[in-house]
């Protein structure tokens, strides 16, 4: 099959093979450090996903949150853990078949069960503005906002209780 | 081919290394591409006019809730993560064929 | 008295209280017990008695029921209710039981284990009252059953007697052959008339077939052959002379062997049915009469030659039901109660006194025991028939309704007539007269053991006098005094009498010249024509024989190797999922998705496989 190549099967195109590289280096790489730039790869492809379904401020966010965010503490951790465990930099896995099976048979369970309800070509769709986002979140979706507001806190606190609740 | 399969395949993999990885840290990482892909099904899924009688949700919406979905994550994220190197802190194990408490008594 | 006739229940409850406040009480004080004991005697004599003149004036004590167990089938209920053959009833159990507890303060005096004795005297009261007032057959098992229970734990009230244990098991397992046939007849006649009270009965019995009646009637009649000691289940009453002489008294002579006679005129509109069941009734009846007073021309024990004779004489009774007169049956029920009782309660003084239960070693006891030696004499004429005491009317009846109905039994009967006035005088001389056999000096017991015998002689030689009314107040078939019957009867009697006085005059020789010359045949009459042995080898034997295969090839073979299978492969399979439970989170993890995954497959495809399963429909 000859694909179209317009300027967003060039974004999808790049988007699949960056993202699932990635991937399959976080989840195969023996060195902390490439895991760690890995994964921050996956993640901005993962805010270029969200720029391809048009969902510019989505995008924003995961980009604050999980590249400027999540792995930065993934990074603490890596340092925290190294100090700990020095001399031990390489990361081990136990390849082993019923993980494949169970990997591929999950993934192939889910595309089968969408294969028949997604169409190939994806309808375009409108930017929404931030104004719209802001209507919609302090709008309707104001409960849910709270909500997640009073579980990032909780998060945050519980984050200190378990790092600093052991101070020698 | 479309997205559906990518995010598919990225879930497989980060299911993959949660199942396989010996380092705690390693572990969380594809537990992080998990939450990744179903994050982009969800946004991609949440725009498509065949999976709902409405004709797809307004992007407004599906934007609202992608940003929840996110915050919650990195929320668990940081929660694992603290947990993690408390774990470590105190019992000097980071591999998860070490911190077998489960079965054994610490 | 107009309320207690209305309410005839009290005499079961009141014996019930008793028994529970003497179990309770009982060891306040020596006298406590007896007197709670005399105490529920008199309530049932005295129920009795306002229903006997609630009767005779006319007029029907209430009656009531209480629905217990409704259920599809019909509602089991159970309640009282009274006429003249429960007045009837309630007045032998409660006199006689009235004397067995007096006497029971002397007899029983220095027994440790009194306190369980008036208890349990008191609850058979309870049992046996509510037997008697009971509407109908689910209330009469109940008590038929308590009863049983009774007469088992006093049979072997002397616990540290293997004999009397040994007695207790028989007469329980024994009885049990007759309650599973009273039950069974029970069952069927609720599944086929829906109904178990007495007038409910009546109203339907005609609308059933003659077959079922048959039935039913041949199982109740088991169940009052096991009860009233018939052949071939009379093998425990022997036995169960191990108990105390009063119990023997009331239990084993008056009151519970004498509930079979009851149940079947109880039940009477079902005999009058199945005529096939009555000729059954009356062979049982002539031949247990017959063969019983046979045994007991051969006894050494005073208490097994009274147990025959019980059973002889209840085979009387069969006979007089057999040949259809239930009112006569009743009436030597109640003649029979009273001087039965009385022997035994003499016998029991002459024990006490003699400390012996051996005839051989008796003897002579006339002097010394003068109270007991008249009342004894009184009975003794009454059981051999003799003119004009009870015993005479009664039997006399009963000769005459079955020599009209069945002249060969009727013979036989008469036969036996002859042979019970032999060995009435056998024992009596052997006990009374001659050469004093024993070192202890006859003396008499106390007053609460010599007044007793002599307050029942009374009635054993007036009732007779009382046939008429009393039959006619149970509402049964009167039936006349027949001279040329009675001529006959007083003849043999007499004839048996004189024999057994020549015979014996000089002491227990007799008998051993008897056994010297009769060599193997004593022996069989001696041990009851060894129909014990004949049980052990064709019942006992077989079914521990029995149980011994079951226990070696079925619970151990079978079940045994089931438990432990079980067993084993339980520890089989923990060993192997053990090895799940690894402690490996993410082997945990991995479990959990296997399972996902088989879920999700299901329910992706759940509608073809519904299809698949259903056949495409």
């Amino acid at each position: 099959m000859i694909a179209e190549f317009s300027a967003s099967s060039i974004a999808f195109w790049l988007l699949s093979a960056v993202s699932i590289g990635s991937a399959a280096v976080v989840v195969f790489t023996r060195d902390v450090m490439r895991l760690a730039i890995s994964l921050g790869v996956f993640f901005l492809t993962v805010a270029g996903w969200y720029l391809y379904f048009t969902h510019a401020f989505l995008a924003v966010a995961q980009v604050f949150l999980y590249a400027g965010g999540v792995l930065v503490l993934v990074l603490f951790a890596i340092m925290f853990l190294r100090r700990s465990k020095a001399g031990e930099p390489i990361l081990e896995s136990r390849h082993s078949t019923d993980s494949v099976v169970i990997a591929v048979g999950l993934g192939f369970l889910v595309v089968m069960s969408l294969r028949d309800r997604v169409p190939i070509a994806l309808p375009q769709q409108a930017f929404p503005t931030t104004t719209e986002l802001a209507d919609i979140l302090l709008g309707p979706m104001l409960p849910h906002l709270a909500a997640v507001s009073l579980l990032l806190l909780v998060a945050c606190v519980s984050v200190l209780v378990v790092f600093g609740g052991e101070r020698e | 081919m479309n997205f559906v399969l990518v995010a598919s395949i990225l879930f497989g993999l980060g299911l993959y290394g949660v199942l396989s990885r010996r380092d705690v840290i390693a572990v969380l990482a594809s537990v992080e591409l998990m939450l990744g892909a179903a994050t982009v099904m969800l946004v991609g899924l949440a725009g498509l006019p065949s999976l709902s009688s409405q004709g797809g949700a307004d992007p407004g919406t599906i934007e609202a809730t992608g940003l929840l979905l996110l915050v919650m994550a990195a929320a668990a994220a940081a929660v694992g993560l603290a947990l993690l190197v408390a774990i470590a802190r105190s019992t000097g194990r980071t591999r998860t064929d070490e911190l077998t408490d489960v079965r054994d008594r610490p | 008295m107009m309320w207690l006739a209305d309410n005839a229940w009290v005499a079961v409850a009141l014996p019930a209280l008793f028994a529970l406040l003497v179990a309770l009480v009982g060891r306040a004080d020596r006298l406590v017990a007896p007197l709670l004991g005399i105490g529920s005697a008199a309530s049932v004599l005295l129920s009795g008695i306002a229903v006997l003149l609630t009767v005779a004036e006319g007029r029907t004590p209430a009656a009531a029921t209480i629905r217990w167990l409704p259920s599809e089938e019909g509602i089991l209920a159970i309640g009282w209710s009274a006429d003249g053959l429960v007045g009837s009833m309630l007045v032998v159990v409660g006199f006689v039981s009235l004397m067995v507890m007096v006497y029971s303060a002397g007899y029983m005096a220095a027994d440790e284990g009194r306190v369980r004795y008036y208890a349990l005297l008191s609850l058979f009261l309870a049992a046996m009252s509510l037997v008697v007032v009971s509407d109908g057959l689910l209330g009469l098992f109940i008590g038929w059953e308590l009863m049983g229970v009774c007469s088992y734990l006093l049979i072997g009230h002397w616990t540290i007697k293997p004999a009397a244990a040994a007695a207790a098991k028989k007469a329980f397992l024994v009885t049990r052959v007759g309650d599973v046939g009273l039950l069974a007849g029970i069952v069927l006649l609720w599944s086929h008339a829906g109904a178990l009270d007495y007038e409910s009965l009546a109203a339907v019995i005609d609308t059933l077939s003659p077959d079922i009646l048959t039935t039913v009637a041949l199982l109740l009649a088991v169940g009052a052959i096991g009860k009233s000691a018939q052949f071939p289940l009379h093998i425990w009453l022997p036995d169960a002379m191990e108990g105390p002489t009063p119990v023997s008294a009331l239990i084993h002579a008056a009151t519970m062997v004498a509930a079979g006679v009851f149940l079947i005129a109880r039940t009477w509109p079902i005999y009058e049915l199945a005529p096939l069941a009555t000729y059954v009734l009356l062979g049982i009846g002539v031949a247990t009469a017959l063969g019983a007073a046979l045994v007991a021309c051969v006894q050494t024990d005073i208490k097994r030659v009274l147990a025959f004779s019980t059973i002889s004489q209840l085979g009387f009774m069969f006979a007089a039901l057999g040949a259809g007169y239930w009112g006569v049956a009743m009436f030597h029920l109640v003649t029979h109660a009273a001087f039965k009782s009385l022997l035994f309660l003499a016998a029991g003084s002459v024990i006490h006194s003699s400390g012996t239960q051996d005839l051989r070693k008796m003897g002579g006891l006339r002097k010394g025991m003068q109270f007991t030696f008249e009342a004894w004499t009184f009975g003794a004429l009454a059981l051999a028939g003799i003119f004009p005491t009870s015993g005479f009317f009664s039997k006399d009846k009963i000769l005459y309704i079955v020599t009209s109905e069945n002249l060969p039994a009727g013979a036989l009967l008469f036969l036996t007539t002859a042979i019970t006035a032999y060995y009435v005088a056998r024992v009596t001389v052997l006990v009374f007269f001659g050469p004093r056999n024993s070192r202890k000096k006859p003396h008499e017991t106390g007053l609460a053991m010599s007044i007793p015998p002599l307050i029942l002689a009374i009635p054993a030689v007036g009732l007779g006098y009382l046939a008429k009314p009393s039959i006619e107040l149970m509402a049964a078939e009167y039936v006349g005094f027949d001279l040329p019957v009675a001529l006959i009867a007083t003849g043999v009697a007499l004839l048996g009498v004189a024999i057994g006085v020549f015979l014996h005059r000089s002491g227990p020789s007799a008998d051993i010249a008897f056994e010297r010359r009769l060599g193997g045949v004593w022996g069989w009459i001696q041990a009851g024509y060894r129909l014990d042995s004949v049980v052990q080898k064709s019942v006992s034997r077989p079914s521990l024989g029995l149980a011994r295969a079951a226990y070696r090839h079925i619970d151990r073979d079978l079940v045994d190797r089931a438990v432990i299978g079980v067993g084993s492969t339980a520890n089989f399979l923990g060993e192997r999922l053990r090895r799940l439970q690894n402690g490996d989170t993410q082997w945990y993890i991995s479990m959990g998705f296997i399972g996902l995954i088989v879920l999700y497959s299901l329910s992706v495809s759940w509608d073809r496989i519904h299809v698949w399963l259903t056949g495409g429909g």
